[in-house]
């Protein structure tokens, strides 16, 4: 079996109000219109995707919390109406998904020979999160890849930051040995929001765009600092500020995703693309790719975030 | 007054799944008695308060008529499936929908098939209606209202049941500390995460059984950091502030741990 790899990593988010302004059959609810903006650099990530070729796809959601471990989908297909419990009225998504059941093992299995709690999830009647979904169909709507889902453990809110932050490099680790010795061409995708400061009230037409900004000033800047710096590939900048921008920004990237990615992929100094940013109900959200293969050629591979 | 009976109970499935492990055993006890306590106040309707339906925007409340289904605990999944099958009292719910802009709160029905109702308004409705008589009014913890706040939800809920002529039993589902266990154990050696912790909550649950809503308040917030007491505590505000001045003490039926954090049972006293 050739040694498997990691083919690119995704910052891919998972506002439902994406899936909602789109109308997919799945979901119920119909929109008029909404965050084209966002929708279009997803368009522009499933053509990235659709050349990149990969046999799974991984993602780590936030809104699959676990409490004893991390878990992982861990039966072959799993089918059913995910509804959103916070945004009811826009999410009632019918979902089929294949799960590459080998590989989740794989990862359980390296995760907690590198000291984590681990746990396969077996429940076929199990209803998976809006934000896996979310982020698998934004991503990849023909629904034709196999999956991994990952759960947030929720460590870097229970511990201190830097711990919680630790696991997750230890999860991110982890997951890269289990591609490998599965030999999977696999892609990355890390299903968070930036900055997560939000209105408290939803427009009464959730899709009327006149409504919709950045919540804050300082959240704003906070997000295009960072992704600037993503940009330009400046990893060790991006991972130093990490803390501040969490607290200052509220960002959803505390759940671990985000770190987790980076791990996995080693902490590439690698420039990431943007494909768009866009505000929901005042977040700030990024879809942006690092694509390893086209700098495959003296990528490094860092135990931890290092200047180029 | 509407109000005839008055519950803060856990919604840790654990003890409803495996009942007869021994840190367990009190708790599914407990429940029982509650549940006996709150059949003979002859309720017409359970009102119920989640910490675990967490909202974001809005006050979001159960609209549906009946849900009914089988619900998988996204953390105990391994643990068995839950049965539910819960009715609600859609003209009073409205009737609250209707009444609590009056104090700034927005709030929004929800009416949708397949809608995840969540675990501890599932844990609760099996133990506290068992054979589904009672229809519910089942609100949201909005993560962002403080407790003045959800006491007026639940003042709200009682004052609308008045005019409607229901005899509400109020319901808090929610965990005493928070602190937890990370690690596989041998759940038959499940115990309070720390000693402090438990020494916390013995002495909240005794504050409670006191009766002294002054000594009760003023030991809150250090209660609720100290023992990273699961959502502040909020879900008491749900039952002091649908009770108003008649809280007269408690009656602690159970206390144990579920995986680490605390869990009580506890049976208000209504003077």
């Amino acid at each position: 079996m050739a040694k498997g790899k990691i083919v690119a990593g995704f910052l891919a988010p998972h506002p439902p109000h994406l899936v909602y302004g789109e109308n997919p059959p799945q979901n119920e609810p119909r929109s008029e219109c909404g965050w084209e903006q966002l929708r279009w650099a997803y368009e522009r990530a499933r053509a990235a995707l659709e050349a990149l070729k990969p046999d799974v796809l991984l993602v780590h959601s936030p809104h699959w919390n676990t409490q004893l471990g991390h878990h992982f989908l861990g039966v072959p297909e799993l089918s059913g109406k995910s509804v959103d419990p916070i945004f009811p009225n826009l999410f009632r998504y019918d979902f089929n998904l294949k799960v590459d059941v080998e590989l989740a093992e794989a990862c359980a299995a390296e995760a907690h020979a590198g000291g984590l709690v681990t746990r396969m999830m077996r429940n076929p009647g199990f209803r998976v999160d809006y934000g896996t979904i979310t982020t698998l169909h934004m991503i990849r709507p023909q629904w034709d890849i196999p999956v991994v889902g990952i759960s947030a453990n929720n460590s870097p809110y229970y511990l201190e930051l830097g711990e919680g932050l630790g696991e997750m490099d230890v999860l991110g680790k982890a997951t890269r040995r289990a591609i490998e010795k599965t030999g999977r061409r696999a892609v990355l995708l890390a299903s968070n929001t930036l900055c997560h400061w939000h209105f408290h009230q939803e427009p009464l037409v959730p899709e009327d765009m006149t409504q919709e900004r950045p919540q804050s000033y300082e959240g704003y800047k906070w997000d295009m600092r960072m992704i600037e710096l993503m940009r330009r590939g400046e990893t060790a900048e991006v991972f130093r500020l990490l803390p501040q921008f969490i607290q200052e920004a509220f960002a959803e990237v505390k759940s671990g995703a985000f770190t987790w990615m980076y791990a996995a992929m080693g902490y590439p100094n690698i420039p990431a693309e943007l494909h768009g940013y866009g505000n929901v109900i005042g977040t700030g959200n990024a879809v942006m790719e690092w694509n390893l293969e086209k700098h495959r050629k003296g990528l490094r591979v860092n135990d931890q975030p290092v200047a180029a | 007054m509407p109000v005839v009976s008055a519950f803060l109970v856990h919604g840790n499935p654990l003890p409803l799944l495996q009942p007869k492990n021994p840190p367990w055993k009190r708790l599914h006890a407990g429940y029982r008695a509650a549940a006996k306590a709150l059949a003979d106040s002859k309720p017409d309707v359970i009102a119920v308060y989640s910490t675990q339906w967490i909202a974001v925007l809005d006050q979001l409340w159960q609209t549906r008529a009946r849900s009914k289904g089988v619900h998988v605990d996204e953390n105990w999944h391994d643990q068995g499936d839950l049965k539910f099958d819960i009715r609600a009292d859609v003209e009073l719910t409205n009737a609250v929908i209707r009444a609590t802009p009056a104090f700034g709160v927005r709030s929004k029905p929800v009416d949708y098939d397949g809608f995840p109702i969540d675990t501890g308004t599932i844990v609760a409705s099996r133990y506290l209606n068992p054979r589904g008589e009672l229809p519910f009014v089942i609100a949201s913890n909005n993560v962002y209202h403080d407790a003045d706040t959800t006491a007026k939800l639940a003042s709200t809920v009682v004052r609308c049941a008045d005019k409607l002529g229901r005899r509400v039993a109020l319901v808090a589902v929610g965990g005493l500390s928070g602190s937890i266990i990370r690690e596989e154990i041998d759940v038959a050696t499940d115990h309070i995460a720390s000693e402090s912790d438990d020494a916390w909550n013995r002495r909240m649950l005794a504050l409670l059984e006191s009766g002294n809503r002054k000594a009760i308040l003023k030991a809150l917030p250090a209660y609720a950091q100290e023992a990273r007491v699961d959502m502040g505590f909020k879900h008491l505000s749900w039952i002091l502030g649908g009770i108003g001045k008649r809280y007269a003490g408690a009656k602690v039926h159970a206390y144990g741990p579920t995986y680490g954090s605390g869990a009580a049972v506890v049976e208000f006293t209504l003077s």
